[in-house]
């Protein structure tokens, strides 16, 4: 090929190129249009919601895999794949029927055979599953529609734990999926939820697909939550993963993507300022600030030294580091519940109130504290970590203390934190995170909470009268009788310091005018959406 | 010249071997628990341990180090462990976009950057010269991502000219292809263009100098033909150079400039994988990105011979 051959093919290309020629026909404007593009928080890496417990599995999950009950807005369990229950006088055994014509994906009907295989892969790995099974006689399917499960003591609370929304959900598999270890990943992704997911168009850290199932049965009762008729309006959801936040934030702009479940706080105000999209609270049970003190090993092995740190911090400066300036995105919690929940309290969380920085050196001293370095582990990659663990800093400088920040990952923090060593020999001091605020609406999925020593989460705080109150609370039976009992924990929690909240935040979502029946939850609503 | 290709690609396997024994040692050495990951921030340190032991994590280095290594010698490069997909499965999916985006940026950075060098040492001190040597420092100066977010704002957010973020497949027609990926290429050959114009500037300025270039003045050359056919032909050898050396830091740039603009490339897999501590993964993408570096410089080996008959292998 010549000079001038090459040219006039190049020039031709170009011109093809620009009229379109070489493109692939678009789809119609309504076939685009029943498109839903979502931006999630995070990269859906895996999908078994059951062996990998982060909440974007769960929330894709929840498009996937339907639920025998579900949690609504009153964070009451409401019948979801149920007809119908009953329990002994004596509550020891319940039995369950499905309701009719549920399906999975591939075309089986759902049987109690089906839920009792998923419902022994779920308690495995769920802490009030694994309370279940502690008690439980048996679990058995009576016929295809009907199983039972038969306990050695009473469980108030049956129907929350087949209900929550926290992760692990119990989500219905079919029995040859359902079989797979709890510590292996399922290979098979059929639901009986009312989208199926599209393995061949998944490709992990970048995008995920959801295509409507025709034959999914929607309840009659209104949408809430977890709860009510799942009606899906648009038929395909894509999730589109953008590892960065800027770059969501400008896609939501021109129109690429419909939807950003958290936007950048930085730029909520330019997208406030664009006509075309509507910024509001995406979950109103937003999260818990809070950085967790090892309760194994000096200094904070010793109360007195937890208090200080908790009496001399302000969590308005935590707040502030956290979200800025937009006061509706936080408030001061002097407790562990989440606040706007029937169980929220404030009993026993005065040291929260009002910082006092004489007091808690006078805590310090009385703790026997001798100057030795505190380790603190911050992760940089997390915003929210970073700026709490910058405040932290500052804070045990305050007061007095040394501090050894260690600044690293958070894929780090994860395995460091899990280390009972001294901190000299790879153990840590204090670590950083939050919690969902749906997770602290009670203790039944309030891992954090716990104080049951060896077996409590990091930091392994041991404190029979927080672990006494929690007993007493799966017990209760009225929410009068569980108000009672929370006050107490919390005020068990706070003068035993299992760990220290530094406040509430919450955080927004952003989607286009064009897409209506965005709600606000504890998990991104797609059933009820439309786009015009 | 065929004994010596086969040579080097001899040659490579050892230098593979060193480099999946060093990635592997280094994450092995390296801090972090995939366990913890996948377990979710509320997993109990006993459920940590079981998804740890479920993993093999527990198991002896050389152990899992031999039974990898057996496995790559196979062609399989394992299997992910969050996805549960084959590495090469993964690579593959993710391929594409990155030898689509290093692609369209060399050809981009080269059709710039050796035109400007010959401009400036054509016209050396005078007004256009200072610009492409202040513009080859600007290049080097700026970060990446400040040059994606500002050609975004501009071009996609503004002008409404290019879409903001992702990928279309090629399969899909060359001008959806070329209006995603235009903006990520001059992104990641800015630093690019700047490092190829200034050593063909400073490359062109020694050989323009030589006496036989004053001889081809002086017989009337035209000085389009001094230029590109007898200056720059010698002055090729170390250009061609540090457009291979050039290949490494557009591999680094690749996992910013995906990031930034969502594009589905092997650059985020690798980020994604490395924050997750997904090791058969970024063991995988390490030794493809190794052995495609080993590639490109046999390349430039055998292209020194076409432009310089005096390399002889």
């Amino acid at each position: 090929m010549d000079r001038r051959t090459f040219l006039k093919t190049a020039a031709g290309t170009g011109a093809l190129a620009a009229t379109g020629g070489l493109a692939m026909p678009a789809l119609s404007q309504g076939a685009a249009a029943k498109t839903l593009r979502f931006v999630p928080q995070a990269n859906l890496a895996n999908f078994d919601p059951i062996w990998g417990t982060q909440y974007v599995v769960r929330n894709a999950a929840l498009l996937v895999w339907d639920t025998l009950y579900g949690i609504d807005s009153k964070f009451q369990p409401q019948r979801q794949m149920v007809e119908s229950e009953t329990v002994s006088a004596d509550g020891l055994v319940w039995t369950f029927k499905l309701r009719p014509g549920l399906k999975f994906h591939d075309g089986s009907p759902v049987t109690s055979k089906d839920v009792v295989a998923s419902l022994v892969r779920w308690s495995a790995r769920d802490p009030m599953g694994l309370m279940l099974r502690a008690i439980q006689n048996e679990l058995v399917a009576v016929d295809d529609s009907t199983f039972k499960w038969s306990l050695k003591q009473p469980y108030p609370k049956m129907l929350l734990a087949l209900g929550k929304n926290n992760s692990p959900c119990s989500f219905i598999m079919p029995e040859r999926i359902a079989k797979t270890d709890p510590f292996q990943q399922i290979t098979e992704y059929i639901g009986s939820g009312p989208m199926k997911f599209v393995r061949a168009d998944w490709v992990p850290g970048a995008k995920a697909v959801f295509e409507k199932f025709a034959d999914y049965v929607p309840r009659s009762e209104p949408a809430d939550w977890l709860a009510g008729g799942k009606k899906m309006l648009v038929d395909r959801v894509e999730w589109v993963i953008m590892p960065d936040a800027a770059t969501a934030a400008a896609a939501l702009q021109n129109g690429e993507v419909d939807w950003v479940e958290t936007p950048l706080s930085d730029l909520v105000p330019v997208l406030k300022r664009n006509a075309n999209i509507n910024v509001d609270i995406g979950d109103p049970l937003g999260n818990i600030g809070a950085f967790r003190m090892n309760h194994l090993h000096p200094p904070f092995n010793n109360v007195k030294v937890r208090q200080a740190v908790m009496t001399a911090l302000n969590q308005e400066d935590y707040m502030r580091a956290v979200v800025g300036d937009d006061n509706a995105l936080w408030k001061p919690l002097p407790g562990y519940f989440t606040p706007g929940t029937p169980l929220y309290t404030e009993n026993g969380g005065d040291a929260l109130k009002k910082r006092n920085i004489a007091e808690a050196k006078k805590l310090l001293a009385e703790g026997g504290y001798k100057g030795e370095p505190v380790t603190c582990v911050v992760a940089q990659d997390l915003a929210v970590l970073k700026a709490m663990g910058d405040v932290t800093a500052e804070l045990l400088k305050s007061i007095g203390m040394t501090v050894d920040f260690v600044a690293t990952d958070w894929g780090t923090v994860g395995a460091r934190r899990a280390q009972k060593t001294p901190p000299g020999q790879g153990g840590w001091n204090m670590f950083h995170t939050w919690h969902a605020g749906a997770d602290c609406v009670n203790p039944a999925s309030y891992t954090a909470i716990r104080g049951s020593g060896d077996k409590a989460w990091f930091g392994w705080p041991d404190s029979p009268a927080v672990e006494a109150e929690v007993t007493n609370w799966f017990n209760a039976k009225s929410l009068d009788e569980e108000k009672a009992i929370i006050a107490k924990l919390n005020k068990a929690a706070a003068e035993h310091v299992i760990y220290a909240p530094t406040g509430f935040f919450l955080a927004y979502q952003a989607w286009r005018k064009n897409v209506t029946g965005v709600s606000s939850g504890p998990f991104p609503v797609f059933w009820g959406v439309n786009k015009a | 010249m065929f004994a010596f290709i086969v040579r080097r690609i001899i040659t490579t396997i050892p230098v593979m071997g060193f480099v999946a024994l060093f990635v592997f040692s280094l994450l092995y050495i390296a801090p972090g628990d995939p366990a913890a990951v996948i377990a979710g921030d509320q997993a109990s340190p006993a459920d940590v341990e079981k998804i740890r032991l479920s993993l093999g994590l527990d198991r002896p280095y050389l152990v899992r180090f031999g039974e990898w290594f057996f496995r790559v010698l196979q062609g399989d490069l394992g299997t992910s462990i969050f996805t549960s997909l084959p590495v090469t499965q993964l690579i593959a999916q993710r391929i594409e976009p990155t030898v689509s985006l290093m692609l369209l940026t060399l050809i981009l950075a080269v059709s710039i950057a050796v035109p400007l060098g010959v401009l400036a040492a054509w016209k050396a001190g005078t007004w256009i010269d200072r610009v492409v040597v202040a513009f080859a420092v600007f290049g080097f100066s700026v970060p990446v991502f400040v040059v994606g977010y500002l050609l975004a704002y501009t071009f996609a957010l503004q002008l409404d000219w290019v879409p903001v973020q992702g990928y279309t497949p090629l399969s899909q027609g060359v001008w959806p292809w070329f209006k995603n990926l235009i903006l990520p290429a001059i992104t990641l050959g800015f630093v690019y263009i700047a490092l190829i114009a200034r050593i063909t500037r400073a490359s062109m300025l020694d050989v323009l100098q030589q006496d036989y270039i004053r001889t081809a003045r002086s017989k009337g050359v035209a000085q389009n033909s001094i230029l590109f056919v007898h200056a720059l032909k010698n002055a090729a050898v170390p250009i061609i150079t540090i457009i291979g050396i050039g290949v490494a830091l557009l591999i680094g740039g690749a996992v910013v400039t995906e990031s930034v603009f969502a594009i589905p490339g092997l650059g985020r897999l690798t980020l994604d994988a490395i924050l997750r501590r997904d090791y058969p993964v970024i063991q995988g993408v390490v030794l493809i990105f190794s052995f495609v570096y080993v590639l490109v410089n046999l390349i430039i080996d055998l292209i020194y011979t076409l432009v310089d008959p005096r390399i002889r292998y």
